[in-house]
């Protein structure tokens, strides 16, 4: 039967032929825009993995490790078997695949979900940037505590303790803040709280070294003209004495082995008598 | 292992005193049913120890810190000449652990004067260890591989500058630079070339350079053989309360007096 074997050669591809054909009809069934979508996500993906790596070495680089090193933020962290580090780029890496994602359904074009997606491809960005000021606050908020604690403990009172805590706390509420707005929250009232806390702050601090600020302002000009040096013999505020240091903040001068410390804005107000024999 | 142990209980083996460098807190309460007596040493007294030496300076020089430590001990009467004292010690600095054990007799030749120059100064402990400093790279290296001589008055400054005349300009004159700082060292080793002394003040800052001293020399109590910059030197601290330190131009040895009287003297080779 030799031409039964033709039609059927004629009729049935051959092997290889089966497979390009069945693979092209599968291509032309699926629309050109799922191709797209795939390679979106698909280059999302190494993107996102890349921009994860890259991000990683780069903060490693900057010495962010070091920098953050002991804080609060970084020891919970560690004990999780993380660091702040991979927190940040691996947030970096999901906030990209999100975007492909987002960008992959909408040039994929699937209908039921856009209107749901619309909303969320404008929110991703937002809870992304949410996310990175919290941990930056956290972050800098714990390092600014250990750098205030730091510089006190030479300062051996109590109270003083509390100090490094507000500063903590008002970093991270300052994140926290930024964080919600980002986010759309109604932050309105925190703000006004924040607003009347920085005027209570500013309002003290002047209080409190207003003689300080007096008396570096009259130091600066003491250092920069220097009417009298070390050595010279003056007359100040019915002091009288040889002058024995000069700095920013204070004037010593020495009689029979009394050291007096004038505030330099004494020397200013009073004047000086320069005593030359 | 019988043998280490034996060691170390020989080491130990009826003090007079332990010392204790920079001890934690729970360190030191271990101590507390001993019979000798514990004397903590340390930048701070933070783990309210009863029986405390205040180290003004961190010693990084092992040696150092415990001489300081046992002159201080002395100077206080905790311990007294004859003692056998133990001392724990931190050699490799960042464990706060105290990883050695070393037993020292009091004696005469612990005595160097170092914790009087330190504390009982008019000036900062930390302006005289950086005035030592700079002496004592001065007299390593010299000025352009030449020996040179130096004579730093620290301390006082207002009575040591009423005690002087300036010889020549003041280069330090309305300028603010404070020993310790790097690039000043560098400034006093070049300015060393000049004749007379540099005068430093009670914080640190440099009054002047290129004074001549005008002490009245009577009185004065230095060994014989030294020179004139020595015998200016040791006349300026009898008359005030600062603190000469003199480097020698000719056996390069570094000295502190005080009150008209050599409390110090170091070969800087050895430092």
């Amino acid at each position: 039967m030799p031409s039964t074997s033709t039609f059927y050669a004629g009729v049935l591809p051959q092997p290889g032929e089966t497979v390009t054909q069945t693979s092209s009809e599968f291509l032309n069934a699926v629309p050109d825009r799922i191709w797209l979508a795939l390679f979106v996500l698909v280059v999302g993906i190494v993107l996102a993995y890349v921009v994860g790596v890259v991000n990683r070495r780069l903060l490693t680089r900057a010495g962010v490790p070091e920098t953050i090193e002991g804080t609060a933020f970084e020891r919970t962290a560690r004990e999780f078997d993380t660091s702040t580090v991979a927190i940040v780029a691996k947030l970096s890496s999901y906030f990209i695949v999100a975007v492909a994602v987002i960008v992959a359904l909408t040039v994929a074009d699937v209908e039921y979900v856009q209107l749901f997606w619309a909303d969320i491809a404008t929110f991703v960005p937002k809870v992304f940037v949410a996310l990175i000021v919290l941990i930056v606050g956290v972050v800098v908020g714990d390092k600014a505590e250990l750098l205030v604690a730091e510089r006190l403990r030479s300062v051996k009172l109590p109270e003083t303790g509390v100090l490094p805590t507000v500063v903590k706390y008002s970093v991270v509420y300052v994140a926290a803040l930024v964080a919600l707005g980002q986010v759309g929250v109604d932050t309105l009232a925190l703000i006004v709280l924040l607003g009347a806390y920085a005027v209570a702050i500013v309002v003290l601090t002047a209080l409190a070294t207003k003689d300080l600020l007096a008396a570096a302002a009259a130091g600066v000009f003491l250092l920069l003209r220097q009417p009298y040096g070390i050595g010279d013999e003056v007359k100040v505020a019915d002091q009288r004495g040889i002058v024995q240091e000069v700095d920013l903040f204070t004037t010593h001068i020495e009689t029979d082995g009394e050291e007096h410390v004038l505030p330099n804005h004494t020397v200013f107000r009073d004047g000086i008598v320069l005593i030359r024999e | 292992m019988a043998s280490l142990t034996d060691h170390l209980t020989d080491l130990v083996d009826d003090a007079d005193a332990v010392l204790l460098f920079d001890p934690t807190a729970s360190f030191h309460d271990r101590f507390d049913g001993e019979d000798t007596a514990v004397i903590v040493v340390s930048d701070e007294n933070d783990i309210d120890a009863e029986t405390f030496v205040e180290l003004p300076l961190p010693f990084d020089n092992v040696r150092d810190r415990i001489r300081f430590g046992i002159e201080g001990s002395l100077d206080r009467d905790l311990v007294s000449e004859g003692d056998e004292v133990v001392c724990l010690v931190s050699v490799f600095g960042d464990d706060p652990a105290l990883d050695a054990v070393v037993r020292v007799s009091v004696d005469e030749s612990i005595h160097t004067g170092i914790y009087d120059l330190f504390v009982n100064s008019r000036a900062d402990p930390s302006v005289i260890r950086d005035v030592f400093e700079v002496a004592i790279e001065l007299g390593k290296k010299g000025q352009k591989g030449k020996p040179v001589g130096a004579l730093f008055v620290v301390g006082d400054a207002g009575k040591v500058m009423n005690k002087s005349r300036p010889l020549s300009y003041n280069p330090f004159e309305k300028s603010h630079v404070h020993v310790g700082d790097p690039i000043v060292n560098v400034m006093l080793k070049e300015f060393s070339r000049l004749d007379g002394a540099f005068i430093i003040s009670d914080s640190g800052k440099i009054a002047s350079a290129y004074r001549y001293l005008e002490p009245a020399a009577e009185g004065v109590d230095i060994p014989k053989g030294l020179g004139a910059r020595h015998m200016a030197g040791g006349a300026i601290t009898r008359d005030t309360n600062a603190t000469a330190i003199v480097l020698s131009e000719s056996d390069g040895l570094v000295r502190a007096f005080k009150r008209g009287a050599l409390v110090l003297e170091i070969d800087p080779e050895e430092y």
